[in-house]
């Protein structure tokens, strides 16, 4: 019981000081693991079992972490998913050292004549597809800030684009398994492929991906149109060309991120995991920029990896750890099963919404982080389908994010970008069109996963 | 040539700081980075008048903000970086001038030829002045001078890890009641002349 009192009361707090920010939020997430590691389980438990595993650190030299085995360790720190994230970080900046994602924008710009109601279309597709392979805060800052960029010489106001690119790379990144760490850690815990997540949430977004191209469609047609027949004459357009600072890096890092793509998507094929990815990814990435642009390139790579967000990663686990091993998440899912009462559509309705809600306000990673072994644990009470419950957690927080400014990290480095250049985005702006958007996402999740599933 | 002094100027509401800053740029003969100027300098760079009234000097809401690496979807806190960007520009552009408010203490703390000032006065002389300029009763007065001074604190404290108004992170704290605004501008003129003398020894 003190044990249980003790990882709760260290998990609130962990969650207060994240949203406080007094502290950044690795630190944060490092010494609530610590404690846990001290005081839950040392002083409460006394049980070096339950250190061993959250730490999870065995489960790295065992060869199924690497290849031939989907399974992850049933609890702790999910290594596999810092492995993958690492790996998908150096890939990205990879990429954008070599000027790939600026390219890539300035390219489907003038393939449209930057006409901006086609571009605000592709953007936002873009925006989706590439947020199904990167990490939805790098779509969002190189769009953002091409978007802001293509703004000035075009005279056009980039809040619709930047607020549709938002929640479109949030959208995108839940259809696979390495689009939104959500994903990375469901996928990695339990255990499906980049496929599973393809064929089952990936179907649900495709869906709600065309309506939510419709509705922004309609809410920024008339704004844009407007402004586009009001642009001066004589504009020059920028060349996509200039965006290449190295066509021997641009062509190495296109082929790494092709490479990257195929390996995801036959993974379960192949039997490498996600941890071999994104390890192969990185040392690959290393070697052809070290080849094309020099070391000091490579340099630049890994003094702006963002190893704070590993770190964060690492202390969260041991916090949700905490949890798990006390049995306060087994209590939760017989909460939430005594609530629904056994009915499968309500499980389903309570775990969309309720995920959807809180990610709208708490950062989805810590929540999935710890909803996963409580639906693990429904599953195994319930006797529901682990996959079922796995999609709709994923839709929920995933999709949920979008509702607010500070639901997704996509969304604070999208409304910066903006405000940074003079464009604020205030919570009443952002929610008045993403708010009923991802309403009606999840509503049009909740049915399809009714029909599908149920 | 005279050598570079900037002199950064916080104040409590109503206790004329904003008035000293303008005198004392005025006999400096400097250029004062006060509200208007900064906000006609902001709408250079693309930030709507609206925009600068509503968040400039405005605390951040933590509970509807977030942080993610260099990012905050604040906008007060975006602004306030822009504003702390163009303060750290000028200074380094060699430009003598005076500064009001916008954490500039702070910002500026490691540059060398900076007088850091704080103005405060007393609660009644506060309350007149208020009174006056804004042609509000005194009750009006003291609740005006709470709300500033409360969001002026917290916009600080935010940013520096020095606390606002505390004297550590001052060179010189006047209070404005003791000599009123024109002395206090010939005391910290005195200062700033001095300054320019131990420069030019």
């Amino acid at each position: 019981m003190n044990a249980q009192v003790l990882a709760i009361v260290i998990f609130v707090v962990m969650f207060i000081m994240m949203v406080l920010e007094k502290f950044e939020r690795h630190h944060i997430t490092l010494v609530c693991g610590a404690l846990v590691l001290i005081l839950v389980f040392g002083f409460a438990m006394h049980s070096f079992t339950a250190v061993r595993q959250t730490l999870n650190v065995e489960s790295i030299f065992t060869p199924t972490f690497w290849v031939g085995g989907a399974d992850e360790g049933t609890s702790g720190i999910n290594w596999a998913t810092i492995f993958f994230i690492a790996g998908m970080m150096v890939m990205v900046e990879g990429m954008g050292k070599a000027g790939f994602f600026h390219w890539l924008c300035m390219t489907l710009a003038r393939a449209v004549h930057y006409h901006t109601v086609p571009l605000l279309v592709c953007f936002m597709i873009m925006s989706g597809v590439l947020a199904m392979f990167i990490d939805s805060i790098t779509v969002v800052l190189f769009l953002a800030t091409v978007t802001v960029e293509l703004s000035k010489i075009l005279k056009f106001n980039p809040l619709p684009m930047i607020v549709s690119e938002i929640f479109c790379a949030n959208l995108g990144g839940s259809a696979t398994m390495c689009g939104d760490p959500p994903n990375i850690i469901i996928g990695t815990s339990l255990g499906f492929t980049f496929f599973d997540f393809l064929t089952n949430t990936g179907v649900i977004v495709g869906i709600c991906f065309i309506f939510t191209v419709i509705y922004f469609w309609l809410c920024f047609r008339k704004g844009l149109k407007k402004s586009e027949a009001e642009r001066p004459e004589g504009i020059v357009y920028p060349d996509p060309k200039d965006s290449i600072k190295s066509k021997k890096a641009f062509a190495a890092s296109a082929a790494v991120f092709v490479l990257a793509v195929a390996l995801l998507v036959t993974h379960a094929q192949t039997g490498l995991s996600v941890a071999f990815i994104g390890l192969f990814i990185a040392a690959l990435m290393t070697v052809a920029m070290l080849l094309t642009a020099g070391p000091a390139a490579v340099k630049h790579i890994y003094s702006h990896l963002d190893y704070k967000t590993l770190l964060f990663f690492i202390g969260l686990f041991v916090a949700v750890g905490g949890l798990e091993q006390t049995g306060v998440l087994d209590l939760v899912a017989e909460i939430i099963a005594k609530i629904s009462g056994g009915n499968p559509y309500i499980v389903v309705a309570v775990i969309i919404w309720f995920s959807a809600g809180a990610s709208a306000f708490v950062d989805n990673i810590p929540f999935a982080a710890t909803m996963v072994p409580v639906i693990r644990a429904m599953s195994e009470t319930m006797g529901l389908d682990i996959r079922t419950l796995a999609w709709t957690l994923s839709l929920g927080a995933d999709v949920g994010g979008n509702a607010t400014p500070i639901g997704a990290s996509a969304n604070v480095v999208g409304t910066s970008v903006a405000a940074k250049e003079g464009h604020p985005i205030g919570w009443g702006k952002y929610c008045r069109y993403c708010a009923p958007a991802t309403v009606l996402v999840v509503l049009i999740s909740m049915i399809c996963l009714f029909v599908k599933y149920i | 040539m005279k050598k570079q002094i900037i002199v950064t100027i916080g104040r409590e509401f109503g206790s004329g700081g904003h008035e000293i800053a303008r005198l004392l740029a005025e006999r400096m003969g400097v250029k004062l980075y006060d509200k208007e100027l900064l906000y006609e300098l902001a709408t250079h760079h693309g930030y709507s008048e609206e925009v600068m009234r509503r968040y400039d000097e405005r605390p951040v809401n933590v509970l509807a903000s977030r942080r993610v690496r260099d990012f905050s979807n604040s906008i007060e806190e975006n602004l306030a970086h822009k504003m702390f960007a163009f303060i750290r520009k000028t200074a380094e552009s060699g430009e003598s001038f005076v500064v009001v408010g916008r954490c500039a203490d702070y910002v500026l703390r490691e540059r060398g030829n900076v007088l850091r000032v704080f103005v405060r006065g007393e609660r009644k002389d506060k309350e007149k002045r208020i009174c006056e300029i804004y042609n509000v009763s005194p009750r009006k007065a003291l609740e005006m001078m709470k709300r500033s001074d409360k969001m002026r604190k917290l916009y600080h404290d935010y940013y520096s890890d020095i606390k606002w108004g505390d004297t550590r992170g001052y060179d010189i704290s006047i209070n404005s009641s003791l000599l009123g605004v024109e002395k206090s501008v010939d005391a910290l003129l005195a200062v700033v002349n001095l300054m320019q003398k131990q420069d030019e020894e």
